[in-house]
């Protein structure tokens, strides 16, 4: 027993000391950047504004907008059942790529703080998993989850300091993300006839998969 | 020279009699029934306490009752589904409004309309500031206020016209007539307005054309000598055009009715010099009703009721102590019914109460009042209310006052049983009971977007309760230095818990809210009030000037402490970048005003019947909703910006004639974006003709 134990330490310290080696070595390890997605249609239903003077009234397909970290590309629906995306929008929901009712093995956890603070997946971190359509890992409703819904202005806003800690669709990557804007080209003083649906948010993916996102 | 300019206004010269009322009610010595139950002198009262008195009222040129509490320091109306009353940075709902010491019912929202008051019949306002549940029970949380009316004991008549902007017009006549023992008082009032529009552009008036009648009379008795009767009731109803377009541009045309009556006989029964008996009865039927309808086809849109009834019968004892101390004793019961289209069923609501007050005066310069309420509800767990109170007179000059109570307000009928979908907007509200039924019959019709709240959670609701402090100092430096000089200084500070506010639910299919409502934890208000007047000779006129000063600051305790624990972020609209809320930031809860002023001058040159008054009223920013997502106030853009009104009045009498002519809002400030119930500027004019049975006594009562 002692002696596995022993091994075990040995091991890790090799590991280590060898991780260590490699990044003091390398020359394509760069601290990781963030990236800002802008007006991600996520099932968008009223208008959209067209090019011309009219707006357009866009049917609602009830299809989540599913989203690659990885990648920072939308990925097709078809897809739904693989573990190639992390992240899904549809209105004010938001999915991930884990639980009961997904393929995958992603997760999600919603923390209180700053995006910019933030610079690992705190080590008590739990990840939430989709395990039922009232029971997902990013919870709905106002002041629950990543937004405010506010009576006064009919409007939704993305609440100010609370960060997405995403586990990727496959498992084995983490990523922080932070919703900005729900409405088309995120304007500052969005009102009731703004379109809506429309996501900007920026994230850090971490690709050697550590929890360090700075 | 003011005096000329005066003159040269009202194009009249003419010596003339003096006016009969003068700005009597601002001193210490009026006489007050609200804070007590028994008739005492402002200045010995141990609570803040406001007096209106008629003259100012006149002079001011008000028509209504928010007209002139608006002026009064400390208290600012706000709007929400009628004009209703800001007592110490609490809404309209906490604050109890009287007639004659008797509620009136008819609530809107929790806001009962000030608007439906005329002043025309009005003696005397008293506002009592503080909780007074230890008298009043609910609703009397934050203050309240007592509208007392005319009882006149000799036989005069008046009759009064007024025409303004906005073809407004008010015409009230009274006649009071005396046969030995009996006076009969009867008043009546039509007060009519052609709305107005500040958002032209748009369809719809920003205030609707109204037409509204008020009637009411008194009967007094004096049976024998121990025995007095009176009898009192009014009736009040109103009829307002609505016109409104929907987003689908359909045009929706209709109009809605107000009713409302109430009687009360009491008699009053002084059994010896140390007994009295009141045995008081009260009834009350508020309801109104609208009808919209289509444009275009006629059919109907929405069509509503709302009855209300209130009983109340009331025994009181007052019992004299060797001619110093006073006890007060009640006992009474209320039985409520409401009816309405927007309720299941009829629903019934009872309470059993009853009340003491000792007020004991161990020496001259001391008075402490303690006293209690009692209220067993049908629906509620028993509420206890106790207050104490003294005032100690330092010197002829200073006193020092201090209470403490407690407050509590029942949840309404609305709170529980509301169920009510918004034909108009397209909004649902209902009460805590209604809720979840509600929420499963629109599901059910597919109307549910996506559930915001757990509808569980709102559960049931309990009663709000606070807990309230007044600290005061006031000084007369009339008796020693004989300078015409009150101030008054009042700190008060009250801590409310389960404070009941509505809560979105549910989003509709049609973008609108399911709203429900529910126990906000806790929400303190504290702030300092200070009032003065000053009286001086100006040639052969008086010029009283008065002015006031309240500072406010009100804030929901979680939001404190989340604040605190630095758990309270903001996004930057511009830069989207968020960072940490700081205390310093925080404004508090919305629509209250940190700071707010008066400055009051009234002119009164009696030997000419001349008076004329200048009002300006200020009133800071205050919060109006949140533009940065974490739904508090905490940056520039989510406050309406702070404003001044000035209001200008100018009236000559010549014997029974009294001519005024006035502007409100001088300025003609507007916002109508946040404040559509200020008009632009608006100006009047108006005619009263005074009678009496022996005239040329004209005592002037100053």
């Amino acid at each position: 027993m002692k002696l596995i134990a022993n091994l075990t330490l040995l091991t890790l310290s090799a590991a280590l000391l060898t991780a260590c080696s490699k990044d003091d070595n390398a020359v394509t390890t760069q601290p990781v950047q963030s990236v800002t997605v802008r007006d991600l249609p996520a099932d968008p239903v009223s208008t959209t504004a067209s090019s011309g003077t009219a707006t357009q009234p866009v049917a609602a397909t009830g299809k989540y907008t599913l989203y690659s970290l990885r990648d920072n590309k939308v990925i097709a629906n078809t897809d739904s059942a693989s573990n190639k995306w992390d992240i899904g929008f549809r209105s004010t929901s938001i999915i991930v790529n884990g639980g009961a009712m997904r393929s995958g093995q992603g997760g999600a956890n919603v923390y209180t703080g700053t995006f910019d603070a933030l610079t690992a997946i705190p080590a008590s971190t739990t990840f939430a998993q989709d395990q039922s359509v009232t029971q997902l890992a990013v919870p709905g409703g106002s002041g629950n989850g990543w937004y405010n819904y506010s009576s006064t202005t009919n409007l939704v806003s993305a609440i100010p300091g609370r960060v997405l800690l995403i586990r990727t669709g496959d498992g084995t990557k983490y990523a922080k993300l932070e919703i900005l804007s729900y409405y088309l080209g995120a304007p500052a003083n969005p009102t009731s006839t703004t379109p809506s649906r429309y996501f900007t948010f920026r994230y850090t993916y971490q690709p050697n998969g550590s929890t360090t996102l700075n | 020279m003011l005096t000329s300019l005066l003159l040269l206004l009202i194009g009249i010269q003419q010596p003339a009699v003096p006016p009969a009322d003068t700005m009597r009610s601002r001193s210490l010595d009026a006489v007050v029934v609200t804070a007590t139950r028994t008739e005492r002198q402002v200045g010995s009262l141990p609570m803040p306490v406001t007096v209106v008195g008629k003259a100012q009222i006149q002079q001011s040129g008000s028509l209504r009752l928010n007209d002139i509490l608006r002026e009064q320091t400390g208290l600012t109306i706000v709007s929400d589904h009628g004009q209703g009353l800001q007592v110490q940075g609490f809404a309209p709902d906490y604050t109890l409004i009287l007639v004659d010491g008797e509620p009136l019912i008819g609530r809107t929202a929790g806001t009962l309309d000030l608007n439906r008051l005329t002043v025309g019949n009005i003696k005397q306002i008293e506002v009592v500031k503080g909780p007074s549940s230890s008298l009043y029970g609910s609703e009397a949380l934050a203050g309240v206020v007592n509208i007392i009316t005319e009882s006149p004991t000799r036989t005069q008549g008046s009759v009064s016209a007024r025409y303004g902007a906005n073809r407004t017009s008010d015409l009230t006549a009274d006649v009071a007539l005396r046969q030995g023992k009996t006076n009969l008082y009867l008043f009546g009032n039509r007060y009519a307005s052609a709305g107005y529009d500040l958002t032209p552009e748009t369809y719809g008036n920003t205030v609707s054309p109204f037409t509204n009648y008020t009637g009411s009379g008194r009967l007094t008795s004096q049976l024998s000598n121990r025995v007095k009767l009176t009898l009192t009731g009014r009736y009040f109803a109103e009829n307002q055009n609505a016109n409104t377009q929907l987003t689908d541009q359909q045009l929706i045309v209709g109009a809605g009715r107000v009713n409302e009556y109430t009687i009360n006989p009491v008699v009053t029964h002084q059994v010896s010099d140390a007994w009295k008996l009141m045995y008081r009865y009260y009834r009350s039927g508020y309801r109104t009703s609208s009808d919209l309808r289509y444009q275009t086809t006629g059919a109907d849109y929405d069509a509503s009721y709302f009855r209300q009834t209130f009983n109340r019968p009331e025994l009181v004892v007052e019992r004299t102590i060797r001619n110093r101390h006073f006890l007060t004793l009640g006992v009474g019961y209320i039985g409520e019914s409401v009816e309405a289209t927007r309720y299941p069923g009829r629903q019934l609501f009872s309470t059993r109460y009853s009340f003491a007050q000792f007020e004991w005066i161990p020496t001259r310069r001391l008075t402490i009042i303690a006293g209690g309420r009692y209220d067993n509800h049908s629906q509620y767990a028993a509420q206890f209310s106790p207050k104490l109170s003294a005032r100690y007179e330092v010197s002829p000059t200073i006193a020092l006052r201090a209470s403490s109570g407690v407050g509590f307000k029942a949840p309404d009928f609305r709170q529980l049983y509301l169920n009510f979908d918004n034909g108009v907007v397209g909004y649902s509200v209902f009460g805590t009971q209604e809720l979840a039924a509600g929420i499963a019959r629109l599901q059910q019709q597919g109307q549910i977007a996506e559930i915001l709240a757990d509808p569980a959670r709102f559960g049931t609701i309990r009663a709000e309760r606070s807990m309230a402090y007044n600290l005061g100092i006031a000084a007369n430096f009339q008796q020693k230095y004989n300078l015409p000089l009150l101030l008054s200084v009042n700190l008060f500070r009250n801590d409310v818990r389960d404070l009941i506010e509505t809560q979105v639910v549910a989003q509709k299919t049609n973008g609108q809210n399911v709203f429900s409502y529910t126990n906000l934890n806790r929400v303190f208000t504290q702030g300092a009030e200070i009032d003065g007047s000053y009286r001086l000779t100006a040639g052969a006129g008086r010029l009283t000037i008065g002015a006031g000063y309240q500072y406010l600051d009100a804030r929901d305790k979680s939001v404190v402490d989340a604040i605190r624990a630095g758990q309270v972020f903001r996004r930057n609209p511009e830069t989207l970048i968020t960072e940490q809320v700081k205390m310093a930031d925080y404004g508090g809860l919305l629509n209250r005003s940190r700071h707010m002023a008066n400055l009051k001058f009234f002119y009164e040159l009696p030997r000419h019947g001349v008076s004329a008054s200048v009002r300006g009223i200020y009133r800071s920013r205050y919060g109006f909703s949140d533009r940065n997502g974490n739904l508090i106030l905490d940056v520039d853009n989510e406050y309406v910006p702070g404003y001044i009104t000035w209001h200008l009045t100018a009236a000559k009498t010549i014997r029974q004639l009294t001519v005024q002519a006035g502007v409100d809002n001088l300025t003609g400030y507007t916002n109508p974006q946040y404040i559509p119930t200020l008009a632009g500027r608006l100006w009047y004019a108006s005619l009263r003709w005074n009678w009496q049975q022996r005239p040329a006594t004209q005592s002037n009562s100053l």
